[in-house]
């Protein structure tokens, strides 16, 4: 008994000598591990500690082995060592900085607020032109403060059908690359860049807007850089606006809903100098309705895209009335390979769908139409083609079409004519040209035209034709048949 | 006719128990002379004076203890007996203390050269030794002798110093009539074989010695008297019971300071002895101490290094208030305070209650079995032989086992900060000794070596304090587990304090 208890504590004792020789092993020879040791020089190390990271791109890839203060006093030296993956990334371009809490005054906003709770931590960046790459022992001059996320590589990257557009501003005030871009006080893009114009007359910034909300841009949208902003009067009282711009500016916008065209992308809005003085419209009625559960959207074998047209009636005796559509085409492509929109005349025509009061022929001027493609793009559309027989069926073309773009099946198509049977339904799109859920057509009374027209009326899977008005002035809804178009207008 | 010279001689020679409330007198007036060469029976009863008378001639009085009073004279050999340390008696004297205080840690030969070697004699008489009282050689160890046996080893270790005067308590005690007839005829037959030695037996056992002695001291406690008889003397039944208490004597308040001064000072003198006698005489019984107190505690220490070690590190990054955040502060905090504090302090503890309670409970067997009693006999300082080998034990176990407590609750905090938090080993061993200095281990390794010190003299106190009984033994054990963790907490606290506040 006596014997194993020696033995046993003679080897506990013998696994303490040997873990004690590895410990100290392990702290002298901390330097001695694999990976690049590097110096790199502050004039103020920020409270920096050794056993600090070192991250790049957000991983830690080093450890900071000790923080002195240099011979002369001038500056204050970080030892690092780079591990072998985090040396790779360091060239000798890379740039230092180390990240604490910072704030960077009212334009710059605050930076490193994770570093509130967590220690301080040593960050670089390598450009894209990469230098040479770092050797062990290198003396580096490390940056007083993080350089600006300039870098495009810092923003989310730009998905399919998301806008890009330019914001000419008159001055910067503080947007940085990142800023939000607003609508309705909730966030649908970012800015992306910012450029002095060529000639210093204005600022150019780029702007992205997501996919999903760029049908909130409009060509009728007012832009303004949002800064607090003290109205109002003495009398009336004030209002303070725009306050959380404060810490860090950012660009807004607001928009009348049904006014304006879709913007293409490339589009270049020049910004109000303050903020508009209307009030964004208040919330429509309808949205007070509770909303139907909506169906299913059906699956996407038909292209239906989204059609807004604007243009001005010109009257002689009153005053000019705009003119603005929206509405749903079908979208195919014809035996000549053009990409081809078949939709309601009443929808893209205005000298079709107006009436004039002593019976004349309306005057349209500027008429624009745009289409948007379910991806989010906005392509401007011709009308090549209209009913001769006067029935509410028009056909567009489309330019600029990107090469990858599909259009409705052949076989989807019917232009044979069909039975509206009690399974026929029409289908849409909303305003960001997503599929809506359809509508039935096999009621005893046909559905409401106006979020409808020039919806594609589907029997059995096939759509045998749009959804427009009976005859050119009625409000009547009629399901107008495809077999309407002539043979070049149609697929092969 | 040659004058019979004399070895011991009473002249109105009186003895009394310092007991609180007055002094109890166990005889007075006692005058008469032993011969020298006598072989002479003390008899009397039980709790009547003889164990004092013999404790007295032997110069075993317990520092601790208030000396009996003595009144009268006491010569020896023509010389005055005082009790000092140089005494004449003293240096000639061995006694067979009751249990024999044989050292049970040794083999009978071992016990034997050990008396050869404080005497100044050559430790290869020991065979002749063992084989004149009848030792078979080589023989089982101390522990597990018989009582007859055990009497003829100690026997034989009191012959090695070759004493003048050889005292015997009860050496027939708790053995049978032949085994008893047996040891008093090999006390005899030693006696004749030295002409100078005078033999003085303590014994009732009348029929073991029958024949054999010169004289029979009688200490008669109807009357309080001490006298010689001749060697035809035998008990007569029913004789008086102990004297009661005389009035005389000081107030039991004052007995009771003059005894706590009487600790304190033997307290002292442990402390003094300790720092005299550091130099290491017994070389090798320490040696064997000092690996014993390294190896022993060891695992015991590991495991509570581990535990405390792991379980502060994974507690410290499981609940972090900041949730993920400073990580790495929180664990530099976590390994100072485990290397600088806690770890040492609980090691103290472990070490205490593991090494020094042992000490203590053997150094109270030892104290009860009268082995202490023997050393001091043999002429061999207690201090040399267990106090040395105790102090630096502990002086340098003590740091080993908090060394070692420290390296497991590295690791175990390695695995934990591993296991808790993803660290990697660098970074752990970054985080976990950034703010570990070399100072902190000197200063660690310093309060373990003073608390080792203060540890092992309170061990070697509470352990060496009379032992009246075996509960006596127990309570010591208590004891030195109780004040050795006050120590350790007094020396982390103001060790800790001192260095780092």
């Amino acid at each position: 008994m006596h014997r194993i208890r020696y033995l046993v504590g003679s080897l506990v004792l013998l696994a303490a000598v040997l873990g004690a020789v590895w410990l100290v092993r392990l702290l002298q020879n901390l330097d001695a591990r694999p990976g690049v040791p590097l110096q790199i020089e502050f004039h103020d190390a920020r409270g920096l500690r050794a056993g600090a990271d070192v991250r790049f791109r957000g991983v830690t890839v080093g450890t900071v082995r000790a923080v002195t203060v240099a011979a002369d006093g001038e500056k204050a030296v970080a030892s690092v060592l780079l591990e072998p993956g985090g040396a790779a990334q360091a060239c000798v371009n890379s740039v230092f900085w180390i990240v604490t809490p910072r704030f960077g005054g009212l334009a710059g906003g605050a930076s490193g607020l994770d570093t509130l709770v967590r220690d301080a931590y040593l960050a670089f960046a390598t450009p894209a032109q990469r230098g040479s790459p770092l050797t062990g022992g290198s003396l580096l001059t490390g940056w007083e403060r993080p350089p600006a996320p300039a870098e495009a590589d810092a923003l989310a990257a730009v998905e399919h059908g998301d806008l890009l557009m330019t914001l000419l501003v008159p001055e910067n005030h503080g947007l940085r690359p990142g800023s939000p871009v607003t609508f309705r006080g909730l966030q649908t893009g970012e800015v992306r860049g910012i450029a002095l114009a060529q000639q210093g007359t204005h600022v150019e910034v780029q702007l992205r807007i997501a996919r999903r909300h760029r049908h909130t841009v409009t060509d009728q949208c007012a832009f303004w850089v949002a800064r607090p902003a003290l109205t109002g009067a003495l009398f009336s009282g004030f209002t303070l606006t725009d306050v959380t711009a404060l810490l860090s500016p950012f660009v807004a916008y607001q928009g009348e809903p049904g006014k304006g065209l879709p913007v293409r992308d490339g589009h270049r809005a020049a910004a109000l100098a303050s903020r508009p003085v209307e009030e964004p419209t208040a919330v429509p009625a309808a949205a007070l309705l509770q909303p139907e559960r909506p169906a299913e959207p059906p699956a996407p074998d038909l292209v239906l895209v989204r059609i807004v047209y604007a243009a001005v009636d010109h009257d002689f005796w009153s005053p000019d009335d705009p003119i603005h559509h929206e509405g749903t085409g079908v979208l195919f492509q014809d035996r000549a390979g053009r990409i081809v929109v078949a939709t309601a005349r009443s929808l893209v025509d205005g000298a079709y769908s107006e009436t004039e009061t002593f019976g004349s022929q309306p005057d349209i001027e500027q008429e624009q139409i745009q289409v948007m493609l379910p991806a989010g793009t906005v392509l401007r559309g011709a009308r090549v083609w209209v009913h001769a027989g006067g029935r509410d069926l028009a056909a567009l073309v489309l330019d600029e079409v990107p090469p990858d773009l599909l259009g409705t099946p052949a076989d989807k198509l019917g232009f044979g004519g069909g039975e509206i049977g009690p399974d026929a339904q029409v289908r849409r799109v909303g305003a960001d040209a997503a599929p809506a859920p359809p509508v039935a057509l096999g009621g005893r009374e046909l559905p409401q035209l106006a979020e409808n027209l020039g919806g594609a009326v589907v029997v059995a899977g096939m759509v045998v034709g749009v959804y427009g008005r009976a005859t050119a002035h009625a409000d009547a809804p009629a399901v107008v048949p495809l077999d309407l178009l002539p043979e070049d207008l149609r697929p092969r | 006719m040659t004058t019979v010279a004399t070895a011991l001689e009473f002249r109105d020679f009186g003895l009394a128990h310092d007991r609180p409330g007055g002094a109890v007198q166990l005889f007075v007036g006692a005058s008469f002379a032993l011969a020298q060469h006598g072989f002479y029976l003390f008899c009397g009863r039980s709790g009547g004076g003889k164990s004092s008378l013999l404790r007295v001639l032997a110069g075993l009085v317990d520092p601790r203890e208030p000396a009996p009073i003595r009144s009268g004279e006491l010569l020896a050999w023509g010389e005055p007996v005082t009790g000092g340390r140089r005494d004449a008696l003293r240096l000639r004297t061995a006694a067979i203390l009751q249990d024999e205080g044989l050292l049970d840690e040794l083999s009978p030969r071992a016990n034997v050269e050990l008396a050869l070697r404080a005497a100044g004699r050559s430790v290869r008489l020991a065979p002749g030794l063992l084989a004149l009282a009848g030792i078979p050689e080589p023989g089982p160890s101390v522990a597990e002798l018989s009582g007859g046996m055990r009497k003829r080893v100690a026997v034989a270790r009191a012959l090695a110093s070759e004493p003048r005067l050889l005292l015997c308590d009860e050496p027939t005690a708790g053995l049978d009539e032949t085994a008893a007839r047996q040891i008093a005829l090999l006390l005899r037959s030693t006696h004749d074989a030295e002409r100078t030695r005078t033999t003085i037996v303590t014994t009732h056992d009348f029929d073991a010695f029958a024949a054999l002695a010169d004289g029979v001291m009688v200490l008669d406690p109807a009357d309080r008297t001490l006298r010689l008889e001749g060697p035809g003397w035998r008990e007569p039944p029913g004789a008086g019971l102990a004297a009661g208490p005389a009035p005389a004597g000081e107030p039991a308040v004052a007995h009771g300071v003059r005894r706590a001064l009487l600790q304190l000072g033997a307290a002292a003198a442990t402390c003094g002895e300790a720092l005299r006698r550091l130099p290491p005489v017994e070389l090798a019984v320490t040696a064997r101490t000092v690996a014993r107190f390294c190896v022993e505690p060891a695992l015991f220490v590991g495991a509570c290094g581990a535990v405390v070690g792991g379980l502060a590190t994974f507690f410290a990054l499981r609940n972090n208030p900041v949730q993920g955040g400073f990580e790495s502060a929180l664990l530099s905090g976590t390994g100072k305070v485990a290397v600088a504090v806690l770890v040492p302090l609980l090691c103290g503890f472990f070490f205490t209650a593991r090494i020094g309670a042992g000490a203590a409970a053997r150094l109270g067997t030892m104290q009860r079995t009268n082995q202490i009693a023997a050393l001091q006999m043999l002429g061999i300082r207690p201090a040399d032989y267990l106090l040395t080998p105790l102090v630096w034990g502990m002086v340098i176990g003590m740091p080993v086992a908090t060394l070692v407590g420290v390296v497991a609750a590295a690791g175990a905090a390695w695995l934990a900060a591993s296991g808790a938090s993803g660290f990697t080993t660098t970074g752990w061993a970054n985080a976990f000794f950034a703010a570990v200095t070399a100072g902190d281990l000197l200063a660690v390794l310093g309060k373990a070596a003073l608390s080792g010190l203060l540890v092992a003299l309170c061990s070697y106190h509470v352990g060496t304090g009379p032992k009246p009984s075996g509960a006596a033994v127990g309570a010591a054990v208590d004891e030195a587990i109780v004040r050795g963790m006050a120590i350790v907490l007094a020396v982390h606290a103001l060790g800790t304090f001192w260095a780092y506040a």
